[in-house]
């Protein structure tokens, strides 16, 4: 303890106490960002996106809020407004007041009732069945009969 | 050998039992040094070149926020190790670097365990605790890719947080905020202004945003406050100088 200090002792390698939650970008409700917006932490949008957002965790769109472009995300919840494509590699949550126009791609998907979507919802687990089932479903009828109703043949 | 730069203030008389027993400590611990008292002048860059010509290895602060940020603004150039004893009120830096205030921070300073700081830059300015710039109507853009800009062209604060941490009022709970900067990342704080008392500005909710590289600028000159120095400009780069500061910090530090 009271020995006395010399320079040549050795740096500590750095800490990292922070937790990756606390780690967030936040867009205010009256702000407007313009451009592709990317983080490697959570997002919290309040305001208004005018282009991509991505992140590689938690993207929470709050009721009010617009993004006017696609979304990437881990997790998603969202209660704004999105013009624009969602790909989300695990939980999509859409709450009464979210409207999503655009496709939404993702694991799991919760919607809450009152949710507005105009757009496909592709369930990556259920990917390769659309093609198996255009195999498998029977072919459409596509002769015609040849005879004509009576009705035809007077006119 | 140590030098040890008090703050003026430390004259006052309600700090001669505070400033006895660090010195005492300091003693204890066998790391006492020569004294300078700063003036409200003195360039600390050029001080602290000549103490390192004359053989000093450790500089340590004594004082409070203004005191850490005023030094070391303009001596985060100097190839030395740092330390700093927090004394008084206005000390929040001191918490993120595990410092406590008093005489309990001689200790951490025996322990020598040090860690390298980043340091904010800034035309050509650098910037340890933290930048401000008043409401003017700024438009801000992050690392080349995207810009911000007030919703109605309202005028935006600024604050760009490096070591000290950035409080706020909640304007729907009416609770006060605080954020940790942390380091690896500067972190800006944007308020909208969304009208004007008698007195004072009524802000919105800040957005927050980590970044490497900033660049604000504006038609008319704004200005810019950086470690209490305060300038006017029109277009400014904020970047990151990683690794710039040797620093002597305890073990309960934030970052």
């Amino acid at each position: 303890m009271f020995q006395k200090p010399t320079n040549d002792m050795e740096r500590e390698p750095e800490q990292n106490n922070y937790s990756d939650d606390a780690v967030q970008t936040v867009v205010g409700p009256s702000v407007h960002v313009e451009g592709d917006f990317s983080s490697e932490g959570n997002i919290l949008v309040k305001g208004s996106v005018s282009g991509n957002v991505r992140t590689s965790k938690q993207l929470i769109v709050e009721e009010g809020a617009k993004i006017s472009a696609s979304v990437r995300a881990t997790d998603a919840i969202i209660s704004g407004e999105i013009n624009g494509s969602i790909k989300v590699s695990h939980k999509v949550e859409l709450t009464s007041s979210a409207r999503v126009l655009g496709d939404i791609s993702c694991d799991v998907l919760a919607v809450e009732a009152g949710a507005l979507i105009f757009g496909k919802i592709i369930m990556k687990q259920l990917k390769g069945a659309e093609a198996t089932r255009k195999k498998t479903a029977p072919k459409a009828k596509t002769r015609k009969r040849a005879t004509s109703t009576p009705s035809e043949s007077e006119a | 050998m140590y030098v040890y730069l008090y703050d003026p203030f430390l004259r006052k008389r309600k700090f001669d039992s505070t400033m006895k027993a660090i010195e005492t400590r300091l003693t204890d611990f066998g790391i006492a040094g020569k004294i300078v008292r700063l003036q409200q002048f003195t360039n600390a860059q050029q001080l602290i070149d000549q103490e390192i010509a004359k053989g000093a290895t450790t500089i340590i602060i004594v004082g409070n926020d203004i005191t850490f940020g005023h030094v070391l603004s303009r001596a985060a150039l100097c190839d030395t190790t740092f330390g700093f004893i927090p004394v008084g009120p206005n000390n929040s830096i001191s918490e993120v670097l595990g410092l406590p205030i008093g005489a309990g921070a001689c200790e951490v300073l025996a322990k020598r365990r040090k860690v390298a700081l980043d340091v904010g830059w800034f035309n050509n300015r650098y910037f340890v605790s933290r930048l401000h710039i008043n409401p003017s109507n700024i438009s801000i853009k992050y690392d080349d890719k995207f810009t911000v800009s007030g919703r109605d062209g309202n005028p935006m604060e600024l604050v760009v947080c490096n070591l000290q941490p950035f409080t706020w009022k909640n304007a729907k709970t009416h609770r006060e905020v605080q954020v940790h900067p942390q380091d690896g990342k500067l972190e800006a704080f944007v308020r909208p202004v969304l009208g004007k008392k008698i007195i004072r500005y009524v802000y919105d909710d800040p957005s927050i945003f980590p970044f490497q590289e900033m660049v604000v600028s504006s038609k008319k000159p704004f200005a810019v406050e950086a470690d209490g120095k305060i300038s006017k400009e029109t277009k400014i780069t904020i970047r990151l100088a990683k690794n710039r500061l040797n620093m002597i910090v305890g073990r309960q530090r934030f970052f």
